[in-house]
């Protein structure tokens, strides 16, 4: 019973009844912690129904009664089919009341009301201690930093917030690549030099974030690199170096189609190297070398073509002159004037020339590959005329004896003929075997290509499968976990194996007893043959012995007496029997009677009726004295 | 200017070596206190800017022992010839690999580093109950030579604004890098 007690004390304590610790069972139970734990049950169970009872138990008699009669009728409305009325609660016996509790207790709603309790709870708890935090930490005064307590530092120190700076690490090994030879000189400086990760970035503050973007950059990298090599990398049936390298030559070849077709566009560029380069790496050695000389700002366009002559010209006359100073300013103003626009019109002059040399010199170069050109088409044309006329000159040299001739070249042109079929057949020969062999060969290279194609596609598959396995695990982990957190949050006051050992034990007993009465019940039957076969054997026995002794009867007086008592012996052997039974189920019917007996004590009906006929006389002295009191109004 | 390292020791200069190269990696440079003694404040800096411009340029003319020996010609003392050598062999894939990087940022403005922290706006001075989640990031930015750094707050949906916007121009960038590896 103790069980079921924790249970139900348990449940009560869920609804809000206070229950001391010190009660652990039912039967310390006071009728105002049953008045108590019922009406908040029934609350629970059904608001409106419960809203108008009272908590505790108020002290006149007669308010008891009523108290416990509306409680009485409210456990009925709920559906309480035991006998219940007020002296259930006034006077509680053991029994009736765990019956009762038991059956609120299974009434009461089951997760609803936690569920909808718990997670508004959670967080409004939670925020509320946080504002409750931050009230207290406001309400405490600023303090200046030497007059701080060790109790305000956590609060009021900036000393904890650090801005996370990264700094580039240095780790033995990631430096180190897979199946190269380490260098002796990097050994030494990883053993001697390099200071340990914690001691390389400046401040120590920011080694955490270090080692983590560190940590998240090699991270993203391999799975890019991943990523990469499943989905194009493997389809190039590569090993991941030849992959590598050639991703790497593309990569470079077209950086350096980028910066030839970035140079190309200036055709007079300084360095005229880059043309005719076919590596990046001299392409760019051209860069390289013609960038200290500054060739590239330099580049001999127009402008500074122009500007270069205008320039040396202009001072060669203008530092001539300077040797003969002493002349009037305005002669030399005037001087001066004409020369300047003297050099201007010669200036334009040149300008114009150049312009037209220019113009010229593209005309040329467009003329010359015209002729260039020409040139080339006659040549072919000559070729071609010289050929022809060698054909002709060796026909015309046939020519005189026709006859002859043209048997010979007839007998030629069969032998070549047969010679041409003869190759053929040859040809035919040979080819057969080698087409056959090409046939294979093909269909060999096909059915590797499928063979391939369908691993390929396996790997596929089974990196798909890796990726969702995974994902499943990760997920089941994380499942477990919360499932784990679950656990350790349920309340462990109602320890779930303790009931379930519980219960097998129970199962496990009845089961024992089941097979007891089992046993009994078959006893019973044998016994039950055992009389009957001793009954049907008396009679059959009396019915020959009557039989015999009726025969002698007629002819023996003695006999007949003998008869007599015989009937007289089985009468009252039946009589005896019929006594036993009755006996029997008289004992029986004792036992039953005593056992009501004793449970009509344990309820202690006596007593109890006592209580209530005191009750009553407390009633009508009440009800007498109210009496009293009115008359005397 | 090289030249000017063969007053310190051999042990010291294989030290201040390695220093220099962390610098050029991005880490703490070499401090001129510890070295105060030896040069003057014009010849440190002289010092320092030669062997960084040394080594620098070893790396990316991928010279061979020989070549770096021709350069290191100038210095009297062959053994810190020799100790200069064993640090460029010794670390030179992490000078490379900082090169790269400097190579990679070559656009006008870089993001170097960046921070979040993320704030609960419980209530303010109008509203007594707010419950808003407010992310406050902040990036470096390096542009050109100096450090800029760009601070906003954002609350959830200026968040995801962002963060759509981000995966947009990386996956144009996933693209033009395909095109790239196509053509």
């Amino acid at each position: 019973m103790e069980e079921v007690d924790k249970i139900l004390i348990h449940a009560l304590k869920q609804v809000g009844t206070e229950v001391s610790e010190e009660v652990d069972s039912v039967k310390q139970f006071t009728s105002e912690l049953i008045v108590e734990a019922v009406v908040r049950c029934i609350r629970v169970i059904n608001p409106g129904l419960g809203g108008g009872l009272p908590t505790s138990l108020p002290p006149g008699m007669s308010a008891r009664f009523r108290v416990g009669m509306s409680l009485a009728q409210a456990c009925q409305d709920i559906g309480y089919k035991g006998e219940i009325g007020y002296q259930t609660f006034l006077y509680s016996n053991e029994p009736e009341i765990r019956s009762l509790l038991m059956f609120l207790v299974e009434k009461l709603p089951r997760e609803s009301a936690e569920t909808s309790d718990q997670p508004t709870g959670k967080s409004v708890v939670l925020q509320r201690s946080i504002a409750a935090a931050i009230k207290a930490q406001l309400s405490v005064p600023w303090l200046p930093p030497n007059c701080r307590l060790p109790l305000n530092c956590d609060t009021q120190s900036p000393g904890e917030l650090h801005r996370f700076h990264v700094q580039p690490l240095s780790l033995a090994q990631c430096t180190k690549g897979p199946g190269k030879k380490q260098l002796k000189e990097l050994k030494d400086y990883q053993r001697d030099i390099l200071p340990p990760v914690t001691a390389q970035p400046s401040h120590h503050a920011s080694v955490v974030a270090s080692i983590l973007e560190q940590h998240t950059a090699e991270l993203s990298a391999a799975q890019e690199w991943d990523n990469e090599w499943n989905s194009q990398g493997l389809l190039s049936r590569l090993t991941p170096q030849e992959y590598r390298s050639r991703k790497l030559a593309r990569l470079r070849k077209r950086i350096e189609e980028q910066l030839r077709s970035a140079a190309l566009p200036s055709p007079e560029s300084a360095f005229g190297g880059p043309c005719s380069t076919s590596d990046l790496s001299e392409l760019l050695q051209a860069f390289r070398g013609s960038t200290p000389s500054d060739h590239i700002l330099t580049k001999g366009t127009h402008f500074t073509h122009t500007q270069k002559f205008t320039f040396t010209q202009e001072v060669a006359p203008v530092t001539s002159p300077l040797p003969t100073g002493p002349q009037s300013e305005s002669e030399i103003q005037l001087r001066q004037q004409e020369e300047l626009t003297s050099l201007q019109q010669q200036f334009q002059q040149l300008c114009s020339d150049v312009d037209q040399l220019a113009a010229d010199l593209k005309h040329m170069s467009v003329t010359n590959t015209q002729v260039l050109d020409e040139l080339k088409q006659r040549e072919l044309g000559n070729s071609e005329k010289e050929e022809k006329m060698q054909v002709k000159k060796k026909t015309v040299d046939l020519l005189p004896d026709a006859d002859e001739n043209l048997l010979k070249l007839q007998a030629l042109v069969e032998a070549s003929a047969k010679r041409v079929v003869n190759l053929a057949a040859q040809w035919e020969k040979h080819r057969a075997p080698l087409i056959d062999e090409h046939r294979r060969l093909k269909e060999i290279c096909s059915n590797q290509d499928m063979e391939s194609s369908r691993k390929l596609t396996e790997i596929k598959s089974l990196h798909d499968k890796i990726r969702v396995s995974t994902e499943e695990a990760k997920k089941k982990e994380e499942i477990y976990k919360q499932l784990v957190t679950e656990l350790e949050n349920l309340p462990q006051d109602a320890s779930r194996s303790a009931y379930t050992q519980r219960i097998l034990e129970i199962v496990g007993n009845i089961k024992k007893q089941k097979e007891e009465i089992t046993k009994i019940l078959s006893d019973t039957k044998e016994l039950q043959k055992e009389i009957n076969n001793l009954t049907g054997k008396l009679d059959r026995t009396f019915a020959v012995t009557d039989e015999l002794v009726f025969k002698d009867a007629k002819k023996d007086e003695s006999v007949r007496k003998s008869y007599k008592y015989l009937a007289a012996l089985h009468e009252n052997c039946n009589q005896l029997i019929q006594t036993i039974e009755d006996t029997g189920t008289i004992l029986r019917e004792i036992r039953d009677l005593e056992e009501q007996i004793e449970t009509e004590n344990n309820n202690k009906t006596v007593a109890n009726l006592e209580r209530i006929l005191d009750d009553y006389k407390a009633i009508r002295q009440e009800n007498s004295a109210l009496a009293a009191k009115v008359r005397e109004g | 200017m090289v030249d000017s390292l063969s007053r310190l020791p051999a042990a010291d200069c294989l030290k201040l070596c390695h220093r220099v190269v962390d610098d050029i990696c991005g880490r703490e440079p070499p401090c001129r206190k510890d070295y105060g003694a030896t040069w003057s404040l014009e010849e440190w800096l002289d010092l320092l800017n030669s062997l960084t411009g040394f080594f620098r340029l070893a790396v990316g003319n991928n010279s061979s022992d020989e070549e770096v020996l021709a350069g290191l010609s100038g210095m009297s003392s062959s053994s810190h010839a020799e100790t200069v050598l064993s640090v460029l062999r010794g670390r030179r894939e992490e000078i490379c690999r900082a090169l790269q990087d400097r190579t990679n940022s070559i656009s006008s403005a870089t993001l170097q580093d960046f921070d979040w922290q993320l704030k609960l706006a419980l209530s303010s001075d109008k509203i007594s109950s707010l419950h808003t989640p407010l992310l406050s990031l902040s990036l470096d930015v390096r542009e050109n030579t100096g450090l800029r750094s760009v601070t906003m707050e954002m609350n959830r949906d200026e968040l995801n604004t962002l963060i759509t916007s981000l995966e947009a121009a990386n996956k144009v960038c996933v693209c033009v890098r395909n095109l790239l590896m196509l053509c």
